[in-house]
């Protein structure tokens, strides 16, 4: 169910299967003809970061990176989906650094302010866990030291 | 908005899609709309891709819950915006009066809409930003007949002084609730249920390649082998 807040709408859509077929197609395409066109390029990031499987989320990622090296122009989008992209992957240090960048410039962007809320909200639960695990251990460490204590004493 | 407490019956989904050239204020129509509030022009800031808000509201007795896909103007974003398409039953096409090249690209928008969505859909024309009569270019009668002629609901607004925004996002609506194809389970077009709209918004319809090409071109932007 969406949330009440504006979110980031690509985060949790992907594209079906076949409709991320016709944008790879179209990039393997035209890099056989050695020629990829920055469109091209962008829409197949675009699907490959959308998509629920990690290793596509890398690639997109990958493929944005260049992008934003490349062309200039596309800074500003490709700082977005690159923290999109690392955000899905739980990479949220990398998430927040490229939308911190974008923010910088455009301090008042709702997009990446909703993408920020994404972003902690899922380190928020990165770190519960990580808490929920380091409590977990103790407790198992608890139950073994009282059980070799119960054991020594019989 | 809070939710409406006590009341069984599940809220009506309905999906909007706003559209049309980029800095015409679409944004800024669904940011007063949703929140009540304005950006002047030098804080805002272009959609990258799509943005996405939910908003509930009470129409003739009915709990309706709004799920509204703000597209991306910019030509770079056509093939990602359009496979936003699918599944809306009110699509809200925007220009800016004191931009005659943004009324200009309607008869492209509307044409975008006869690929991607069934006749059925309710469509708005939203003459925008008549805050700057001033510098008008475009008069309300001439895009009044030709929303008729496109079979459009038209309204004038201001999201920066609110005039018109909430009748237009009511308006569209209630057409929509109005039109009983939008509701039938058999009815064509994929997505064009009411309860499918919160999962309408994954399409990449077919050609879309083309349509990033033909951007490419204009954008001019060729030559670059990146």
């Amino acid at each position: 169910m969406p949330t009440e807040l504006p979110y980031a709408a690509d985060a949790e859509l992907s594209l079906t299967y076949d409709e991320l077929d016709v944008l790879r197609i179209q990039y393997q395409k035209e890099l056989s003809q050695d020629h990829v066109t920055v469109q091209t390029k962008f829409n197949y990031a675009w699907g490959l970061v959308k998509s629920p499987i990690r290793e596509h989320q890398v690639d997109g990622v990958r493929l944005f990176q260049d992008i934003y090296r490349a062309e200039p122009t596309r800074r500003r989008e490709c700082l977005y989906y690159l923290a999109l992209g690392h955000y899905k992957m739980g990479n949220f240090e990398e998430a927040r650094k490229f939308n911190a960048l974008l923010l910088e410039k455009e301090p008042t962007n709702l997009q990446a302010q909703s993408l920020s809320q994404l972003i902690e909200k899922g380190a928020a639960r990165d770190g519960y866990i990580g808490m929920a695990l380091v409590g977990g251990v103790a407790a198992l460490g608890t139950l073994v030291v009282a059980g070799l204590i119960r054991r020594a004493r019989k | 908005m809070a939710p409406t407490t006590g009341a069984p019956s599940q809220p009506i989904n309905v999906k909007l899609l706003l559209i049309g050239n980029s800095s015409v204020g679409k944004s800024s129509l669904l940011l007063r709309f949703s929140d009540e509030q304005w950006l002047p022009e030098d804080e805002s800031s272009a959609t990258i891709g799509v943005d996405f808000r939910v908003h509930k509201m009470e129409i003739n007795g009915k709990r309706v819950k709004l799920s509204i896909w703000d597209t991306a103007g910019q030509e770079r974003f056509r093939t990602i915006t359009s496979s936003y398409y699918r599944g809306a039953q009110g699509v809200i096409l925007v220009y800016d009066v004191a931009n005659r090249e943004s009324y200009e690209a309607l008869p492209r928008w509307y044409s975008e809409l006869e690929t991607y969505v069934s006749s059925s859909v309710v469509k708005i024309l939203v003459g925008n930003k008549v805050d700057k009569e001033f510098s008008r270019q475009v008069p309300r009668a001439e895009a009044e007949k030709f929303a008729a002629r496109m079979n459009s609901l038209f309204i004038e607004t201001s999201a920066k002084t609110a005039v018109g925004v909430t009748d237009a996002f009511q308006e569209v609506v209630e057409k929509i609730l109005d039109t009983p194809e939008l509701w039938e389970s058999s009815s064509s077009g994929g997505g064009a249920r009411g309860q499918n709209t919160g999962h309408g918004g994954g399409g990449v319809p077919g050609g879309v390649q083309v349509v990033g090409l033909d951007e490419h071109r204009q954008d001019g932007e060729g030559g670059c082998s990146c």
